[in-house]
C-alpha cells in the first residue's frame, strides 16, 4: 500500500530521484482506533446517582423534658420493613383503648404492592383531613430487611409525592408486639 | 458500439482526514475518562428513581460489602494526605516515604487503624491480593476506639467540605447500615447520600 512511486520519468539523468512526501496514514488510523477502543471501555460513562438521606438531629441534652411534638395517628402509615423482602404496615388509632383493633397487612415492594398502600392512604388521609400531603410515613427498618428494601421504600416516597417521612428505629411498644406478631426481631 | 472505457481508480484512499478525526476522538476520551477505582469489594447497587448525581469532588466514601464489611475512601489525595498526617500524630505513627506514598494512591481501604503501619508495608501485589477486614467499628457509642468515628471527623477536619456517599450491596443488611448511620450522627452528620444506579419508574 506504501506509496513508493518513484518518479521515472524523463532521461536517466544524475538527479536525485524525487521521493513522494505521502505517507501511508492506514497504521497510524488502526492505532489510533485501537487505543480509542481501550479508552472507551475503560471510562466509566454513566454516574452513579445518590440519593440524599436527612436524619433528624439527634439532640441528647434537649427534648428531654419537651413534648416531641406529636403527629394525629390517623394521618401516619407505618412500614415495617421485614425480611424475604416483604414489607408490613398498618394505620395506629389515634387513641389506643382496649378494644381498639389494629389493621396490619404485609405487602411487596411492587407497583401493585407498596404502591398501592401509600396511594390508598393518601386517598383515606385526603378524605379525612383534606389534604394529602398530611400524609406521614414512618419507616421502619427491621433488623433482617436488605439496604435494597430501604432504598426501595424511600423511592415510593418520591414517586407517590409523599413530602413528609422519617426513617425511625422500631421502638414504639405497638412496633414491638408487631414485630412478635410476624415473627421478626427487633433489634 | 464502443465499449465504454472504465477508467481505472486507484485503491488508495487518503488516510488524514480519518486519522485527524480517530485523533481528535482519542484525545476526547483520554481528557475525560476517569479510571474505575479497584474494587475492593464486589457491590451490587440498588437500584432508584433518584436523579441526583454523585459529585465530583469533596467526596468521602462508604463502601459495605454484602457480609457487612465498612470500607472509607477520600477522593482527593491533599486530603487523604492531610488525614494521614492526623493519625500517625494520634497514633505515634512513623512512617516512610513509600508508606505515605502507598496511602495517597489508596483508593478504598478498610482495615484496623493499628494495622494500618504493616498494611502500607506490603508491596503493592500483596496489598491488592490482602483480604481487608473492613473497618473496626464501634457497636455503641461508649465502647471501642472510635476508629470510625475519628477517621470522619479528620477528615472533615481536613477538608469541610465533604460529602458523605454511602455506597451499600442491595443485599447488605440494614443492621450493618444502621451502624454506620449511627456512627455518623455520632459525629453530627445527619446528611449523607446513598449510591444507586438509575431505575425507571414502572407504572
Amino acid at each position: 500500500m506504501a506509496e513508493m512511486e518513484v518518479a521515472n520519468k524523463g532521461k536517466k539523468g544524475k538527479r536525485s530521484k524525487k521521493l513522494s512526501t505521502r505517507v501511508d496514514l492506514t497504521p497510524m488510523v488502526d492505532l489510533a482506533f485501537l487505543l480509542i477502543t481501550f479508552f472507551m471501555l475503560a471510562t466509566t460513562m454513566n454516574k452513579p446517582k445518590t440519593m440524599e438521606i436527612n436524619k433528624p438531629v439527634e439532640d441528647k441534652d434537649q427534648d428531654k423534658d419537651m413534648d416531641e411534638p406529636t403527629i394525629k395517628m390517623s394521618k401516619t402509615l407505618n412500614l415495617m420493613l421485614g425480611d424475604n423482602n416483604k414489607v408490613y404496615w398498618y394505620v395506629s388509632p389515634d387513641e389506643i383503648t382496649a378494644t381498639s383493633t389494629i389493621e396490619l397487612d404485609s405487602t411487596d415492594y411492587s407497583a401493585q404492592g407498596l404502591r398501592a398502600v401509600v396511594k390508598r392512604r393518601q386517598n383515606e388521609v385526603q378524605a379525612m383531613h383534606g389534604d394529602k400531603n398530611e400524609l406521614f410515613v414512618m419507616i421502619k427498618p427491621l433488623p433482617g430487611s436488605k439496604l435494597k428494601n430501604t432504598v426501595d421504600a424511600l423511592d415510593e416516597m418520591t414517586i407517590n409525592g409523599v413530602n413528609k417521612y422519617a426513617i425511625l428505629p422500631p421502638k414504639e411498644a405497638i412496633d414491638s408486639l408487631v414485630a412478635l406478631q410476624i415473627n421478626q426481631k427487633r433489634k | 458500439m464502443a465499449k465504454a472505457k472504465i477508467a481505472r481508480k486507484s485503491t488508495t484512499i487518503d488516510m488524514t482526514a480519518m486519522c485527524d478525526v480517530g485523533f481528535l476522538l482519542l484525545t476526547f476520551f483520554i481528557l475525560t475518562t476517569k479510571f474505575r477505582p479497584q474494587e475492593v469489594t464486589q457491590i451490587d447497587l440498588p437500584a432508584s428513581t433518584a436523579q441526583f448525581p454523585l459529585p465530583d469532588i469533596n467526596v468521602m466514601k462508604f463502601d459495605i460489602s454484602k457480609d457487612g464489611k465498612i470500607f472509607f475512601g477520600l477522593d482527593d489525595q491533599p486530603t487523604r494526605m492531610a488525614l494521614l498526617e492526623r493519625i500517625e500524630e494520634e497514633y505515634k505513627f512513623d512512617l516512610n516515604d513509600d508508606q505515605r506514598k502507598a496511602f495517597k494512591v489508596m483508593e478504598l481501604w478498610g482495615i484496623d487503624i493499628n494495622d494500618l503501619p504493616a498494611f502500607l508495608a506490603m508491596d503493592a501485589t500483596a496489598r491488592g491480593h490482602y483480604e481487608q477486614p473492613g473497618l473496626k467499628i464501634d457497636s455503641t457509642e461508649f465502647e471501642g476506639e472510635h476508629q470510625v468515628e475519628n477517621l470522619i471527623t479528620w477528615s472533615r477536619y481536613a477538608n469541610p467540605e465533604l460529602r458523605i456517599a454511602i455506597k451499600g450491596d442491595k443485599s447488605t443488611s440494614y443492621k450493618s447500615f444502621d451502624l454506620l448511620i449511627q456512627t455518623l450522627q455520632r459525629c453530627k452528620v445527619n446528611k449523607f447520600n446513598i449510591i444507586t444506579t438509575e431505575k425507571k419508574v414502572a407504572e
